[in-house]
C-alpha cells in the first residue's frame, strides 16, 4: 500500500464530493481509520471544501430565523406524534364511549364563620401561587434570553479568535518576508523580460550560505490555463529547477520559499505545462538576470 | 514586493472543538434548543450553498428547514469520526437541494438552463463577525476558471465525474486531477 500515492490518486477528493459508489466510499473510510496520514488529508480536503462552501454564505432575510426553526419544530412534534397515535388506530375497536363529565362543587357552601374565614384564606393562597407563578414564568423566559444572548457572545469571540489567528498568520508571514528582504546574506537577482515578455520584472533573493531563495514577481504575464511558472537556477550554464511559482506568487501577491540551490550565477522563470518540466523549455523563456 | 499586496491568508472559522461536542452531545441528546444554536451558527453557511444549488430563496428555505428535521431524525448516524458536523451537515443539505433540482429538471426538462446563468446575483454575506470569512471573489481568483468549473458541477451542480468528462469532453482521469488540483489550492489556503 503506498500511501503517498493513494493521497495523489485523487480518491480522497472524489469522497468527499460523494462521488463514490457505497464500496469504494466504504474503502476510503477503512483507509483513513487505519492510516493516519490518509486521515489527515481526508481532513483537510474536507476542510478545503468546507471553506468552499463557506465562503458562498448569505446572510438568510430578515424573518427567516423565526419560521425556519417554528417550522422545524413542528414536524419534529408532529412526527413525534405520528408513531404514538398509529398504534391506537390500528386495531378495529369501537371507541369507548367518553366518560360523562363529573362536575363537583368545589366547596361545599359555607356554614360556619371559621369556614368563611378558610375559604378567605384559601383564596389568598391561590392568589398568591399564581403571582408566584407568574414572576417564576418571567423569570424563566429571561433566564431562557440570557442564555442564549451568552451562547450568542460565545459564538462571537470564538469567531473573533479565529480571526485574530488568522491576522497573526498573516503577521508572521509578512514578518518572515521582511527578514529576507533585510537580511544582507540575501543577494538580489534581477530578472528582466525576454523579448517574448518585454514588461516582465521578478526577482530571486538567493542566500548561497543557507541556499535558501525567494522569488518576488513584480510583473509577469497571467499564466494561461493549463501553464505554470517555473523558476531554474542556472548553474555553470546547466539548469537546475528551483519548484513552481504558486499562483499567489506569479500574481505579486507575496514572496515565495523555492526549492534550496547549492550553487548558482544566473537565475530564469520559463512557462511550463502545470506540474512543471525537467528541463526548461527555452522558447518559453520569460525573464532571466544574472547575479551580479 | 509586488505592487499589491493582499493575499489570502486566513482559516475557516473553526468553532473550538468543545463547543461542537457539547452541540453534537445536545442534538443527540434530542434537545430541541440546541438546534436553535445550531441555526445561529451553520445558517448562513447551509443557506448560501443551498441557494447556490436551487436558486430561488423561497425554495432554499424550504430546503434549509427539512435538512434540519432531517439532521434531527438521523443524527444518530452522525460519526464525528469520520468528519466534522460541519462538513456532514453540508452533506446533508446539499444532497437535498441536489435531489430537489433533480425533480425540477425532470419535471421541465425541455427547458433545462444552461450552467450557471442564474439571472440573479445574490449579494454574499455581509457579516462583521466574520473577519476571517473569505469572500468568494478572492476564492475564485486563487483557483483557475478551468478549476472553479469542475469543483462547481461536481459540487453544486450534482453532476457525476463521468457526466463532467462527458459535458466538457475530458478524459475521466483528468476530472479527477483536476479536481485534486483545486481542492489542493483551497487547502492551502486554510494552512
Amino acid at each position: 500500500m503506498n500511501i503517498e500515492e493513494y493521497i495523489e490518486s485523487g480518491q480522497l477528493e472524489l469522497y468527499a464530493l460523494q462521488q463514490l459508489t457505497p464500496a469504494e466510499a466504504a474503502e476510503v473510510e477503512r483507509l483513513a481509520a487505519e492510516y493516519p496520514a490518509i486521515r489527515a488529508e481526508l481532513t483537510r480536503v474536507q476542510r478545503a471544501l468546507g471553506l468552499y462552501a463557506d465562503a458562498h454564505a448569505v446572510t438568510p432575510p430578515a424573518g427567516m430565523r423565526e419560521r425556519v426553526l417554528s417550522g422545524f419544530q413542528q414536524a419534529v412534534r408532529q412526527q413525534a406524534e405520528a408513531p404514538a397515535a398509529a398504534p391506537q388506530a390500528a386495531p378495529v375497536v369501537p371507541p369507548a364511549p367518553a366518560p360523562e363529565a363529573v362536575v363537583r362543587p368545589i366547596s361545599a357552601p359555607a356554614q360556619t364563620t371559621a369556614g368563611s374565614a378558610f375559604r378567605w384564606l384559601a383564596i389568598a393562597a391561590s392568589v398568591a401561587l399564581l403571582l408566584s407563578l407568574g414572576a417564576n414564568w418571567l423569570l424563566y423566559a429571561r433566564l431562557q434570553d440570557s442564555q442564549h444572548e451568552l451562547s450568542l457572545a460565545q459564538a462571537r469571540q470564538e469567531t473573533y479568535a479565529a480571526g485574530m489567528q488568522a491576522v497573526e498568520k498573516r503577521l508572521a508571514t509578512r514578518t518572515s518576508e521582511l527578514g529576507v528582504l533585510r537580511d544582507e546574506q540575501f543577494r538580489t537577482v534581477v530578472m528582466t523580460g525576454t523579448a517574448q515578455a518585454p514588461g516582465a520584472r521578478a526577482k530571486v533573493m538567493y542566500n548561497p550560505a543557507t541556499r535558501a531563495v525567494y522569488v518576488d514577481v513584480h510583473n509577469l504575464p497571467a499564466a494561461p490555463s493549463g501553464k505554470q511558472y517555473q523558476l531554474w537556477a542556472l548553474d555553470k550554464s546547466k539548469p537546475v529547477d528551483a519548484g513552481m511559482l504558486s499562483q499567489a506568487a506569479a500574481a505579486g501577491d507575496s514572496l515565495q520559499r523555492m526549492k534550496d540551490i547549492a550553487s548558482a550565477q544566473a537565475f530564469a522563470i520559463t512557462l511550463e505545462d502545470e506540474g512543471g518540466h525537467p528541463t526548461p523549455t527555452m522558447a518559453a523563456l520569460t525573464v532571466m538576470g544574472q547575479m551580479l | 514586493m509586488g505592487p499589491t499586496t493582499n493575499p489570502v491568508t486566513s482559516l475557516l472559522p473553526e468553532p473550538p472543538p468543545l463547543a461542537e461536542e457539547q452541540l453534537v452531545a445536545r442534538l443527540r441528546a434530542q434537545d430541541e434548543a440546541a438546534m436553535t444554536e445550531f441555526y445561529d451558527r451553520y445558517s448562513a453557511a447551509l443557506y448560501g450553498v443551498i441557494l447556490r444549488i436551487v436558486r430561488r430563496e423561497e425554495e432554499a428555505e424550504d430546503v434549509l428547514q427539512e435538512g434540519m428535521v432531517k439532521i434531527w431524525h438521523s443524527f444518530q448516524s452522525y460519526d464525528p469520526s469520520k468528519g466534522r458536523l460541519f462538513t456532514w451537515v453540508l452533506n446533508v443539505c446539499r444532497n437535498l437541494a441536489i435531489d430537489k433540482i433533480r425533480s425540477r429538471q425532470y419535471r421541465v426538462s425541455s427547458h433545462s438552463q444552461p450552467l450557471d446563468e442564474s439571472p440573479a446575483e445574490y449579494q454574499p454575506a455581509v457579516d462583521s463577525f466574520r473577519p476571517e470569512h473569505i469572500g468568494l471573489q478572492e476564492l475564485t481568483r486563487q483557483l483557475n476558471p478551468d478549476q472553479k468549473q469542475i469543483v462547481d458541477l461536481l459540487y453544486f451542480e450534482g453532476y457525476t465525474q463521468s457526466e463532467v468528462a462527458e459535458e466538457l469532453n475530458l478524459p475521466l482521469g483528468t476530472v479527477k486531477t483536476r479536481a485534486r488540483a483545486a481542492i489542493k489550492v483551497l487547502s492551502n489556503l486554510i494552512r
